[in-house]
This record gives C-alpha cells, structure tokens and sequence, in this order.
C-alpha cells in the first residue's frame, strides 16, 4: 500500500533536509549585497524601532496616542480634520483621525508595536511548537506520531477564521495581545510541525544518527544534536515567510473589531474606522493602509531573498 | 579495419560561473571509428560529462564550445538547434547515470520510447508501439508486450538502465555515448549491463563512448582510453598502451589507486600464522 | 482502493465528530445563556424555564450533544415542534431553521468561490509558466513583482480601494447586491465582479509564484535533460514533460485552498454586503446566535476534510508513484 503524500498548504520549503546547513553568515552577506534587500532591511529596521521606542518616539513628536486634540478638527463639519491631507502639519506629522482627533502618527507608532510583537511572539511560539511536536512525531513515529498528526489532522480542518473570531469576541478583554497570540499559533504551528515531522523521518533513517546512536547517545539527545541543526533552514525560511502573514492576520483580526480593543492602536482597527471617512480624509485610509502594506511586503521579499540564498547553498 | 565515425579535436567549452568564465574543457581529442568503443576516464569534475554534453549542444545555459567535431566528415559545432534537436536520439544517442531521475515517472516508458521513435521516424502510434516493444525486446526486459504499459518506479535499476539503453539505441544511432551508466547500479547489475552493450554494439556496429570513473570497467570494454584531470586531457592511447605503460603521472596514480587482491595477501597470512 | 476510501471517509467522521463536540463544549462554556437570549427583552422566569425544557437545556452536556447529533442524522423534536432532518436548529436571533439559513446563502458562497478561482486558476497558472518559460527577461521580473505585491496586500484594503474607485468614484458598478442570475443576469454578473477579483487576486499572485518555481525546478530535472537528449521539440518537452509534474502538486494545493473558501469567504463577502455563508458567520459570531455558528463553523469544517480526501484522490490519479496497487 501506498501512502498518500504530505498535503501543501503553504509555499513549500524549497531546502531538502541533510547537506550542511547553510550559515547564518553566508546569508548575511549575500543580502547585504543585494539592493532590494537593503531597502527592505532598512525600511523594516524603521518600523522595528517605531515599534521598541514608542514611547520615547512619541514623547519627541508631541503627542501621545490616546489623547485628544479637538482644535485640529472640524466639529461643525461632523468632525473632519482641520487643513489639507488629514490635517498634517509641523504639530501632526501624520495629520489627526477625524472626529476624536488622536494624532495619527502617535498611533501608527504605537499600532506597529503592536503588529511587530504580536507577529514576532505568534511567530516564536508557532516555531517552539511546531519544531518540537514536529520532530517528537517525525523521530519516534507509533503513537506518538498517530497521536500528534490527529491533532494536526484536527487543528487544519477547523476553519482558523470562524474559530478565532469566535472565541475572541466571546471571551472578555483581559490581556489581548497574549489571547491574539495563543489563538493564532494555537491555528499555525500544524502547517509548520508537518514539514518538520516530514524532515525529521528523513533525517532519522540518515546513517550519521545511526552512527550517533551506536556510539551510545541518548534517544534525546540524538534529536536534538544531531537532528537540529539540519532542520535550521526550514525552520528559517518556514519562520521568516510566517511572521507577515500573522502581520496580516492580526490586523485583518482587528479590521473585523475582534483584535485588540480600542482605545489600543493598531493599524487593521485605523483601516477599519477609516472606511466611513474615505471619501473626506482619505490619508486616514492611505497611511495605515501603506504602513500595513510595505511592511508585509518587505517581510515578504526578505524571505523570498533569504530562501533563495538556503536554496542555493543546499543545491551546491 | 574500423572507419572513422566520430572525431573530436580541440574541443574546448567554457561555462559562466559566479567567478568569471572557466575552462571546464580544455583541448580534448579522441576519435571513435565504427563498432569501437572509446573509455573516457577521469574523476568528477574532471570534464569528461561535460564534453559528452558539448558534442550534443546540451549545455547548461551560457556554455561556449571551441574546436571541432566531426560525424562522418561534417562539422557539428555551430549547427543550428533545429539541426541539432535531428541528430539528437537519432544519428547520436546519450543513456545517462541514475536511470530513476533520468526517466520521467509521470509516464509509462513505453510512452517514454515511443515519443523518441515518433519525433524522428514519424509514423502512427501502432508502428512506434511496435518498435517499442521490440526495443524492450532487446535489452531482455521479460514479458515486454504487457511492461511496456509500466511506469518507471514499477521496475528494478538494472532494467530502468536496460530501458534507457533500449530508449537510445530505437533509432538505430550511428554513435551511443554512456555517461556513467552502471555507477548508480550494484557490481552483479553492472556486468550485465556491460555485457548487454557489447551485444548490443556487436549487432549494430555502433559506435561507443563509455565515460566512468571506475577503471576497471574501462579495462573490459574499451578500445582506446582518454584520461581526463581537471579539464585537461592527460593521456589518449589503446588500452593495452594505458594499462600496461601509463606515460602520465595522473594516469600511474589513478591505476595505484585500483585495489588490488595481491595487495591483501600479507595480511592474510599473519591472520594464518 | 474501496478500503482506502472507506477508511479514509472513516477518519472525516471521526473528525468531523471532533470538531463538532470541540465547538459544542467552547460555546457552552463561552456562550450566555441561550434560553435568556431566545426570551428577549420581556421576558419572565417562567418563560425562561419553558424555553429551557423545550432545547433540553436543564440536561447535562453530553445527552445535549448527542441531541444534537442525533438530530443532525435523524432529525428531533423541540417540545411539539418536530425538525427534521439534517436539523441544525433554529436560530437565537430570528428563530429559522438554520439549515434553511444555510441553503439558502450557500449558492452565494460558491458563487464567489467558483468564480475566483477560474479567474485565478487562469491569470496565475498561466502567468506563472510563461514566466518561468520566459526566466529572467523583463517580463518575468515585472510579473514576479507584482505577484510579490499582490500577495502583500491584505485582501480587505484592495476590497476597499476597488470598492472606492469603481463603485463610489468612478461610478462604473454597483452597489453589490446578488441577485439570482435568472433574475438579472447582468446585475449579477456586476455583483460579483468585484469580489471574485479580489479575491482572485491574492491567490492568482501566490499561484503565479508557485508555478513558476514548480516549472523551472522541473526544466531542471534529469528526465528533461532526457527529453532533450532524445530531440524532441521544445514545445513538446514543456507540453508533456514540464507541465504535469510541475502542475500536480499545484492542483493539491488548489483543492485546499477551494474548500476553504466554499466555507465562505469571511472578509470578501462582509465588506462587499454578500449574503453568503461567511457574512452568515461574521454576522452569527457578532449576535452570538449559537446555533447559527455551530452550524457554519460544522460546515466550514466539513468541506476542508472532503476536500482532504479529494485531493489525496485526484493526487493518486495523478501520480503514478502513489497509486493504491494490490500488485
């Protein structure tokens, strides 16, 4: 009997699993090198700093993303921002939100600390997860292996969107971000556990764990030394093409009103207010909108570059 | 006395690489004449793939060849890829080394046979059938009439090789070049694919180039030896001339390198003693 | 090959049963309560109670979820109302059948799922083999480009900005309002125009991308070397011998990817006003209207497992290599 293969969900991992790993060095210098991934390390170093020093950020431009500004809008006109482009000027870099006018960069500041951490933690806790159900799977195959695939098998069939919004809107405030956090993995780490648990087989049938386990090594400690390493490159390329899709998830979660609750910032909730504004200010639209859009875009062409420069390395 | 078939002289081809241009072949010469079989021998890396792909305009992307290669007195180089694709499969025939990546799995391999008949003979579907058949026939694949509807992965390496030499020789080509046929098969495989060639060779008159890393086999079936190091073509002379009085320092230590079973005899007898 | 399908269909029960009584226990213990919620505004204890006895609420949970399941195969009976089956019950909000909710948006949903995905199929299969044919050449640079932004854009943002233009601006569509086709053939045809475009778009840009990769990972494979080797034409060495490896793990992944969005398409089908099985959730989730989501989220569930199946099958039809042999 055949067996039937490993479905894809996602972009498959172009890396074969075995051959030196490539380093981390290597990869570093051939971006250096390449000018669209410059611009994108650059643009992205931005954001990651807006994200770490919002406070001290917003403490040098003026305003703090709560407060209320009410002389730069228009309240007579139903709340419209005061001046052209959303109301931009030497006090609002950004212009204010229309109707409670909260600076706007003081919220995109503090929107891309959250989107950076949430994608960032989503994206730890996914890979923590999925490696380590990944290769116990792939490694002692049985039970273990049966029991790990039907949770997988389980946690792909549920309809990810439906559920999240769910629980989300159900369960009370509390601490958001972690929820977000949670929810998400709990729905990501499968499409990573399975390439894992795929490469894991491979590598375990390899004559050099063989060789390991004849020379005494504990079952543990096999998977971890030796299996590892050459597992690097999926986990990399798997992880760094994760982190703008769950960007897009968390702000495609609060666009739907059930991210993080307001008067938080994030950039999914800006473009969502902003819908009914679009025709009077549309930079509230255009601005989160541009941030969520170059910042995804940049992740995603980085990823693109770093699987390219493993693909080359593992094909030489 | 054999005609001359297939001369190769001069033969240089550069490939692009991320460090400039580089040599990959330089000067090779050897000629193969009619039911003579010609060894190419040299480590990997030594060239010796590449000039069997050089003579079938089958570089990868951005190679240059120099020189000049002759079948029956014309001139292959600088033809055009029209003329070439006619003469590939059909007056000059490749097998390559892992017969499983080598055959397409999506397809039955009498499909695989089939198509190759059919791009240079033409006929109905029923003819090239025919000629497949009979082409598994000969390479003695048991019970063709019914395998021939098999995919790849559904036969052993020796005969997935067997096929691949049945695919080659369909069109009946004036020249077969064996890139490393029998490497990726076991030592009992090997001899048989070995002995299938020389059958096949003696019935067709064809001519034969055996490229390989392993010297041993060379010493089985050919009739003159080229000796490849880096690109470079170190030694060309008969077998005899190269077994028996290697003139090239590259050529002594790749003969040193044959284990030997007299080698083995001393230990032997301290283990008896 | 009967006993593969059965077992497999086996394991789609089994999980379907999961994902059922996964669902049941969060929004028992998530959900207010139900009997409160159907009461309304005036309401009395004693109608609570009623209301209560009549869903079965007072029993434990597992004799609620075997109603349940039970109902769903053999239909059941709400005090002297009688639901047939499939019964899904009946809504919190507005007391209809669910499953009749159900049928009724479903033809919406797939609508829009079949529409986008000829559109994308098309746009991003054949966008992404000819630029793999063409590699390297300005046409396969701008077209990777753009497949690279388009995957970058969240669906919702291109939902707003086509909406924007074409319909507030420019004036060109409507309002999107789904009318059946017999009805309005061309108002339907406009309806949908926007959502199938985007959401053909985001997966038309990742399909591209992938085709090409699969195409020239193929052209490198030694069985194309063979193929030119042999002489044959090029236009039939990438017909025959580029196309269906590089293509079958691409169908895999499109059967994935459609079942999905059978389940209906969330955010495309709530920012365009489609009364689909996706507004349905959304909508469901926002009125806590228990018995609504149960069944959605049953639904969406659904069509991802036999999608599942499907794919595995039409796989082993495709590649001889996996094919369920008894020789």
């Amino acid at each position: 009997m055949s067996t039937t293969p490993t479905l894809l969900e996602v972009e498959e991992v172009g890396a074969a699993a075995g051959g030196p790993p490539t380093s981390t060095q290597r990869i570093l210098t051939r971006l250096v090198h390449d000018k669209a991934a410059v611009l994108c390390l650059a643009f992205l170093l931005i954001v990651v700093l807006m994200a770490a020093f919002a406070p001290l950020i917003t403490k040098l431009s003026g305003w703090g993303p709560y407060e209320f500004d009410s002389s730069a809008i228009n309240s007579a006109l139903g709340g419209v921002p005061n001046g052209s482009l959303g109301g931009i000027s030497g006090e609002h870099w950004f212009g204010v939100e229309p109707q409670n006018g909260r600076d706007l960069f003081a919220r995109i500041v503090y929107g891309a600390r959250v989107s950076i951490t949430i994608a960032i933690s989503a994206t730890v806790l996914t890979g923590i997860l999925g490696v380590v159900l990944g290769m116990l799977a792939g490694f002692y195959r049985g039970w273990v292996d049966q029991l790990i695939s039907r949770v997988m098998d389980f946690l792909m069939a549920f309809p990810a969107l439906i559920f999240m919004i769910a629980i989300l809107s159900s369960l009370p405030a509390g601490n958001r971000p972690v929820l977000l956090v949670v929810v998400i993995s709990a729905f990501g780490w499968p499409y990573l556990a399975r390439v894992i648990r795929g490469q894991t087989m491979t590598l375990a049938n390899r004559e050099f764990v063989e060789a390991a386990r004849a020379s005494g090594a504990k079952n543990l400690a096999l998977v971890f030394r030796e299996i590892l390493p050459n597992l690097r490159s999926s986990i990399i390329v798997m992880s760094t093409l994760a982190v703008p899709g769950y960007i897009g998830t968390e702000a495609g979660l609060s666009f739907l009103g059930v991210g993080v609750t307001p008067p938080t910032a994030s950039w999914g909730q800006m473009i969502s207010s902003s819908v009914s504004w679009y025709s009077v200010d549309p930079m509230f639209f255009a601005i989160p909108g541009a941030f969520l859009f170059l910042t995804v875009l940049s992740l995603t062409v980085l990823g693109d570059k770093i699987r390219s420069v493993i693909d080359a390395g593992e094909a030489a | 006395m054999s005609e001359t078939l297939f001369v190769v002289e001069d033969l240089t081809v550069t490939l692009p690489t991320s460090r400039g241009p580089v040599d990959v072949v330089k000067n090779a010469s050897f000629t193969v004449d009619r039911d003579d079989t010609v060894g190419i021998v040299g480590e990997s890396g030594s060239g010796k793939s590449m000039t069997s792909l050089a003579v079938l305009g089958l570089l990868p992307g951005g190679g240059r060849t120099t020189g000049s290669i002759r079948l029956n007195g014309q001139e292959l180089l600088g033809r055009s890829e029209a003329e070439l694709r006619s003469i590939r499969g059909n007056a000059i025939s490749m097998v390559f080394q892992d017969p499983l990546s080598s055959l397409n799995p999506y397809y039955t391999v009498g499909l695989q046979i089939e198509e190759g008949y059919r791009a240079h003979r033409g006929g109905t579907r029923r003819e090239a059938r025919k000629v497949a058949i009979e082409a598994l026939e000969r390479v003695q694949i048991p019970d063709p009439a019914r395998r021939i509807d098999h995919y790849p992965h559904q036969f052993s390496g020796g005969q997935r090789q067997r096929i691949m030499i049945a695919m080659a020789l369909c069109c009946s080509p004036e020249l077969l070049i064996a890139d490393e046929p029998t490497t990726a098969l076991d030592v009992t495989v090997q001899a048989q694919i070995l002995a299938l060639l020389a059958e096949l060779q003696a019935e067709t008159g064809t001519g034969l180039i055996f490229i390989t890393h392993d010297l041993a086999v060379i010493s089985s079936i050919a009739q003159r030896v080229l000796v490849m190091c880096k690109g470079d073509p170190v030694e060309y002379g008969t077998a005899e001339q190269i077994f028996s009085d290697p003139q090239h320092e590259y050529t002594r230590a790749l003969l040193d390198a044959v284990p030997r079973i007299d080698d083995l005899i001393p230990a032997a007898e301290e283990v008896a003693g | 090959m009967t006993r593969y399908v059965i077992g497999r269909l086996g394991g789609v029960v089994v999980i379907l049963l999961a994902v059922c009584l996964f669902t049941y226990l969060i929004f028992f213990k998530l959900s207010p309560d139900p009997a409160v919620m159907i009461c309304g505004k005036t309401c009395t204890p004693d109608r609570i109670d009623s209301i209560r006895t009549v869903l079965g609420l007072n029993q434990p949970l597992l004799t609620q979820f075997w109603e349940f399941l039970q109902g769903i195969v053999a239909g059941r009976d709400y005090g002297t109302a009688h639901c047939s089956a499939p019964c899904l019950g009946y809504s919190f909000q507005t007391n209809e059948s669910v499953w009749t909710m159900i049928t009724a948006r479903l033809p919406v949903s797939i609508t829009v799922a079949v529409g986008a995905a000829i559109l994308w199929l098309l746009a991003g299969v054949a966008g992404g083999l000819i630029s793999a044919v063409r590699q390297g050449t300005w046409w396969d640079r701008s077209a990777m480009a753009l497949a690279l932004t388009g995957v970058s854009v969240p669906n919702y943002v291109l939902a707003l900005v086509l909406q924007y233009l074409l319909v507030v601006k420019l004036q060109v569509l409507p309002f999107p309002s789904a009318p059946a086709f017999s009805d309005n053939p061309g108002l339907w045809f406009e309806s949908y125009l926007m959502p199938w475009t985007v959401l053909a778009i985001g997966y038309a840009c990742l399909y591209a991308r992938l085709t090409r990769a699969n195409v020239i990972d193929t052209l490198a494979e030694n069985f194309v070397r063979t193929a030119r080797a042999k002489g044959l034409q090029r236009s039939l060495i990438l017909r025959r011998h580029a196309l269906r490896p590089a293509l079958t793990p691409i169908t895999t992944i499109f059967g994935m990817d459609f079942a999905g969005l059978l389940g209906g398409a969330l955010i495309t089908e709530t920012v365009f006003g489609l009364n689909g099985i996706g507004k349905l959730a959304a909508d469901s989730i926002a009125k806590n209207d228990q018995p609504v989501i149960m069944a959605v989220t049953l639904l969406a569930a659904f069509f991802v497992v036999i999608g599942n199946v499907v794919v595995d099958l039409v796989y082993t039809a495709l590649d001889p290599r996996v094919r369920i042999t008894s020789a």
